[in-house]
């Protein structure tokens, strides 16, 4: 009689595994366990790891919930569920929950492939964390201009406009940044935990200064309350008292860092001069939204508030019933140039070696990047133009002129 | 190249690639002379995954590529083996080529790799070697096939490894 392959497998993560995976399908326990024919306490028990069961079930299940038996076997990196909580949602918790559980469960997923691409490939995602700021009983607007002026003191942003504001957080502070595709209403998910660090899905379906706010708040989460996952709305100026003081902060901060005082009255200055009678247009306005980075209503609530516009100015505008993407075609202002993908640049890079390298079948590699064969080749051959195309061996070489000086670069 | 067992079996890359070249049926009436052509389960659901391969649903319902589905306790349990390593496509190919002495057909590195290294004596045949059989046989003209390793190229994004033999000066 041939031995049962799965008793060489840790029946408890298999269980967790068919567990999430069952939840994802939206099934019971009782739907599932007609399928295979088994009574539910079985079923129960199997996904506890309780209970052994045969390799045949095991494909039907994968089968049923249209998942791989190689997402159930192989030997994946285990990560623990971030427990988001949802910021600033008093009703319909239910209902909001539902609605953001997949977007959760795909950034847990897109978070773990990004381990098992780091352990594939032994290259893990260098951090560059600063200290969490305490911020408790500090008044909100001063905190947030202070953290937003440190902040881009470490990052060695000046006050300058920041541009390529998700390769900064990949790259210099070491954050794992997804954009996938979420409801409206929801503008990010803010998680952490150990093996991980801090990780950011944010909603791929919004504009990109919209995009662009949503990370500065994750990027707040992460350096006030770093191991409090949680998942933001997108909040509108009305709501702003109503909001939770995390979220007032994340408010406060992301104006602040994309719109330093100094940097920004320079500018307003500077256009008034350059004008005749030193007037302040439409067309300054939207230029320097553009300049910055962010929304125009953004823009226009900033300078109000440094008293540089007449406080109601949104208001009139929106009253005068202006159009925000045609003034900026008129004007011929280009669409930001961030990147949308799926990924941060680090996964793409260790999924594109592993695959030149042989270590990851070309079906895997469409896993990681959620996309159908055809699409899978087409990223590789876009990657590739950035990858060494190298072989293992010619791939692991160290290019440093001498390799023993190892301890100065470690310095 | 001659195949040196009664059935082959494609796996999820060379398909897409035969497909490509826009010449799937033919292809696959010239191989099944010398072969009887067949995909697994795993392959057919994740090749209805992918728009326009309209060719594949035809080899399919003409009976030219037949599905086939693990048939014993050894197969399901090699397949589980595999799949801790390779996906699950080429997991259940390389499972029931090497249970039925069969050969397979891929282009896939690791899975390459990987399936030598389980089963020394399976044949692993490539899509430019089943394209030059297939040219050779039914003495396909050299314009034609060149247009069709170009259709390869750009439709299925598919070209040899550098290292390939039937790669010549970094062409197909």
């Amino acid at each position: 009689m041939t031995d049962n392959i799965l008793d060489n497998i840790d029946m408890k993560q298999l269980g967790k595994l068919l567990e999430q995976a069952r939840k994802q399908k939206g099934m019971t326990q009782e739907d599932v366990a007609k399928l295979i024919e088994v009574s539910t306490t079985t079923m129960i028990a199997i996904e506890k790891g309780d209970r052994p069961f045969q390799p045949a079930e095991l494909i039907i299940l994968a089968r049923t919930y249209r998942k791989s038996v190689s997402d159930f076997v192989r030997q994946r990196p285990v990560i623990k569920p971030f427990d988001i909580q949802l910021a600033g949602i008093s009703h319909n918790n239910e209902q909001a929950e539902a609605e953001i559980k997949p977007c959760i469960f795909q950034l847990e997923e897109l978070c773990q492939n990004h381990l098992e691409l780091e352990q594939i490939m032994q290259s893990s995602l260098p951090r560059y964390y600063p200290p969490e700021y305490t911020v408790s009983g500090m008044p909100i607007e001063t905190t947030a201009e202070a953290i937003a002026n440190q902040e881009r003191q470490r990052l060695g942003l000046g006050d300058s406009p920041i541009g390529l504001f998700r390769d900064i957080l990949e790259m210099s502070v070491g954050l794992r940044i997804f954009y996938i595709s979420m409801p409206e209403k929801y503008a990010e998910i803010y998680g952490y935990n150990e093996e991980l660090g801090g990780c950011i899905g944010i909603n791929v379906t919004h504009p990109e200064e919209l995009r662009r706010w949503s990370l500065a708040y994750g990027y707040l989460h992460f350096l006030i309350h770093r191991h409090q996952s949680v998942c933001d709305l997108v909040n509108i100026r009305e709501q702003y008292e109503t909001l939770p003081k995390s979220e007032q902060l994340a408010e406060t901060f992301a104006k602040y860092f994309f719109m330093p005082t100094s940097s920004l009255l320079k500018q307003f200055n500077g256009r008034c001069q350059a004008n005749q009678g030193g007037k302040f247009t439409q067309t300054d306005l939207f230029s320097l939204a553009h300049y910055y980075g962010v929304s125009v209503i953004a823009m226009t609530l900033r300078l109000e508030e440094m008293q540089l516009l007449p406080a109601g100015t949104w208001d009139n505008l929106k009253e005068r019933g202006f159009r925000i993407r045609q003034t900026q075609q008129d004007l011929h202002l280009k669409q930001l140039l961030e990147r949308n993908d799926l990924n941060p640049i680090h996964y793409q890079h260790l999924a594109i070696e592993a695959l030149n390298q042989g270590l990851i079948t070309e079906g895997q590699f469409a896993k990681f990047f959620q996309v159908d064969r055809l699409e899978a080749r087409h990223i590789a051959e876009l990657l590739r133009e950035y990858s060494s195309e190298m072989d293992e061996q010619a791939g692991n070489l160290d290019l440093r002129q001498n390799s023993n000086e190892r301890a100065v670069y470690a310095i | 190249m001659q195949f040196k067992s009664s059935h082959l079996l494609i796996d999820t890359c060379c398909l897409i690639n035969l497909c490509a070249s826009g010449e799937l049926l033919h292809i696959l009436q010239v191989i099944s002379i010398s072969v009887k052509t067949n995909i697994v389960q795993e392959v057919k659901r994740e090749l209805q995954k992918i728009e326009h391969l309209e060719e594949f649903e035809s080899a399919v319902e003409q009976g030219l590529l037949l599905i086939v589905d693990f048939a014993s306790d050894t197969e399901i349990n090699t397949f589980i083996t595999y799949a801790m390593e390779i996906d699950d496509g080429e997991a259940a190919t390389g499972a029931i080529a090497i249970s039925r002495g069969w050969a397979m057909a891929t282009d896939d590195k690791k899975a390459t790799k990987f399936l030598s290294q389980q089963a020394p004596s399976l044949q692993i045949v490539s899509t430019p070697e089943i394209i030059k059989y297939w040219s050779e046989t039914a003495n396909i003209d050299l314009f034609k096939l060149s247009n069709i390793l170009q259709e390869i190229r750009v439709k299925a994004r598919y070209s040899p490894s550098k290292n390939h033999f039937l790669k010549v000066g970094g062409k197909w």
